[in-house]
């Protein structure tokens, strides 16, 4: 034991020093009370869910690896990559649109952000679905010349063509803010200093601008994606057979339209679950401004006290 | 004779929306000179500096740095302002070096330094690692170049800095109060590092608040106040016997 000189330590009371007792947090009544209403609350949900017999676990369980949902499935995560891919392409470029010194160019790029957020996306689906009626028959050519191909709109706009078009257009309006909120976040002083060496504009975007943007517009992209997982569920209306319209398709037959939902609400949960993982890691890693170890840090070594990072 | 390394400005003026920083600037210096300038906060001493190199455009005047009309070029009735890439290249040929560093800090320092060489020059990479080892060895920093800006102390980043605009291979050199981020005792080896660039003839041009500096180093003094350059000469003749009332003044409350 560790012999104090403080007065403390010579009133033992029962036999443990006073220097050494633990400090405890306090806890209010209401802790206690929270702890046991939550938990009732908690487990009359639990009995009720597994014990009333409409919830029908065991058809959730019969239909949660059946074929359809499955194929379902599979058309969902391509949805959602696809369209992840396309609208942050799209809106990388729309973002560095907006950013332009040039009036027109960040105005198109506004007005487009503008019209594409400030719209439901569900009516935007609908809006690409059916822009047949809008212009029935698209001509590709070369102005000037009688070199031009007609394609039948109709026929294109597929509602899997819809949706994906839909989708990725809408992203692109939110990926847009994400990177150009990025874009803001590096500092003045960095775009001076790359100016000072005479780097263009194209260099200095590349290996100044966005890889400090990186930290920032990472995190956020991965909530995006998340989010996109759920928001696919809305092609359903264009009746592309999506996880979401495969489950409708199988109750529309058996009637069975809570436990469907079950399956399709479980898929869509597991699948959040397991994104938000690798969303969880990369927002810690780029949670730091940048590295705190020296690149190839094994053949560093230092041998100035100034050498430790302050 | 070569212009390479004069600064040549005659009635330069400036204003960020009312308020005029620059009042009629007149400035001379010479190849190889090291020109201090000093003066109190909001005087206009670092907006003349970046406008030197073109982080700030002038609102008039005449502008010639290594004897070339600055970021503009002239007809018989205006300056136009030049392409982006011509005036990219004519800062090339301007080093500048921050208070606040501004050293990437997605780089090591060798790559900060390697930054003007590869990506606006488009050199060689060997070559231009090779280079950027030696100049961090001339600033003191050779087991430095895999570090990352944040793993270093202020006076090493400034250190960094003064590499990366002299791997650019400029003739002239600005410095904006590069001591004024430092503690006091990181101060001196930049100061030093900046000493042995005067002793080879750099021209140079620090806005700064280090007087010792000014009275050792510097061959020409300017202080400014309110956007006017109101005592100008020889650096060691001013700080002794400053003849204009404010700079004295000035000087009383720094000394």
């Amino acid at each position: 034991m560790v012999q104090t000189i403080s007065r403390g330590s010579r009133n033992k009371i029962d036999g443990t020093d006073p220097a050494l007792k633990p400090r405890l947090r306090r806890r209010s009544v209401f802790e206690y009370v929270a702890w046991v209403v939550c938990s009732l609350i908690g487990l009359g949900i639990l009995v009720s869910v597994s014990t009333n017999p409409n919830f029908k676990w065991d058809v959730v369980a019969k239909y949660f690896t059946y074929q359809t949902i499955i194929s379902g499935l599979m058309l969902t995560i391509f949805l959602t990559v696809a369209s992840m891919l396309l609208g942050t392409l799209l809106g990388l470029a729309l973002a560095i649109m907006r950013s332009s010194r040039i009036k027109p160019i960040a105005a198109t790029a506004g007005v487009y952000i503008t019209l594409f957020r400030g719209t439901p996306v569900l009516v935007q689906l609908i809006f690409w679905f059916n822009i047949a009626a809008l212009y029935p028959n698209l001509t590709i050519g070369i102005p000037f010349t009688n070199i031009s191909t007609a394609v039948d709109i109709n026929a294109l706009m597929a509602p899997i063509t819809a949706a994906l078009i839909g989708l990725s257009l809408n992203q692109a309006a939110y990926m847009a803010e994400i990177i150009r909120g990025g874009f803001s976040a590096v500092g003045k002083g960095q775009i001076e200093a790359a100016d000072s060496l005479g780097m263009s504009g194209a260099t200095k975007m590349r290996k100044v601008i966005i890889p400090q943007a990186m930290p920032s517009i990472i995190p956020a992209t991965g909530n995006q994606f998340i989010g996109m997982f759920k928001e696919t569920s809305l092609v359903s209306v264009l009746g592309v057979a999506e996880l979401l319209q495969s489950a409708q398709l199988i109750y529309a037959r058996t009637y069975e339209t809570i436990p469907l939902l079950i399956v399709a609400s479980l898929w869509y949960l597991v699948m959040t679950l397991l994104l938000s993982y690798p969303q969880s890691l990369l927002e810690k890693k780029y949670s730091r401004t940048s590295s705190r170890l020296p690149r190839n840090a094994k053949k560093v070594v230092l041998t100035e006290p100034e050498g430790v990072a302050r | 004779m070569s212009n390479d390394g004069t600064i040549h400005a005659r009635r330069i003026r400036k204003s960020f929306g009312y308020k005029t920083v620059l009042q009629n600037i007149d400035l001379d210096i010479a190849c190889g000179e090291v020109c201090c300038i000093i003066g109190p906060s909001g005087s206009g001493k670092s907006t003349l500096l970046r406008c030197i190199n073109g982080l700030e455009t002038v609102d008039s005047g005449v502008l010639k740095v290594n004897g070339e009309d600055f970021g503009y070029y002239e007809t018989d009735t205006a300056y136009h302002a030049l392409s982006p890439k011509k005036l990219a290249e004519q800062r090339t040929r301007v080093g500048m070096v921050f208070q606040q560093f501004n050293l990437f800090p997605n780089m090591t320092a060798r790559e900060n330094v390697m930054a003007g060489p590869v990506l606006v020059k488009r050199g060689d990479k060997k070559q231009a690692a090779k280079r950027a080892d030696e100049l961090l060895a001339s600033v003191g920093l050779d087991a430095f170049g895999d570090h990352y800006p944040a793993q270093l102390s202020g006076g090493q980043q400034q250190r960094v800095a003064i590499a990366r605009s002299l791997a650019m291979d400029p003739e002239i050199m600005l410095f904006d109060e590069p001591t004024s981020a430092l503690d006091p005792e990181k101060v001196g080896e930049v100061l030093m590092v900046m000493q042995d660039l005067a002793k080879k003839g750099m021209t140079m041009v620090v806005v700064t608040h280090e007087m010792g500096f000014a009275r050792e180093v510097a061959d020409s003094l300017i202080f400014m106040d309110e956007g006017f350059v109101v005592e100008r000469g020889d650096a060691r003749e001013v700080l002794a016997n400053p003849k204009e009332p404010r700079t004295q003044a000035f000087l009383k409350q720094v000394l």
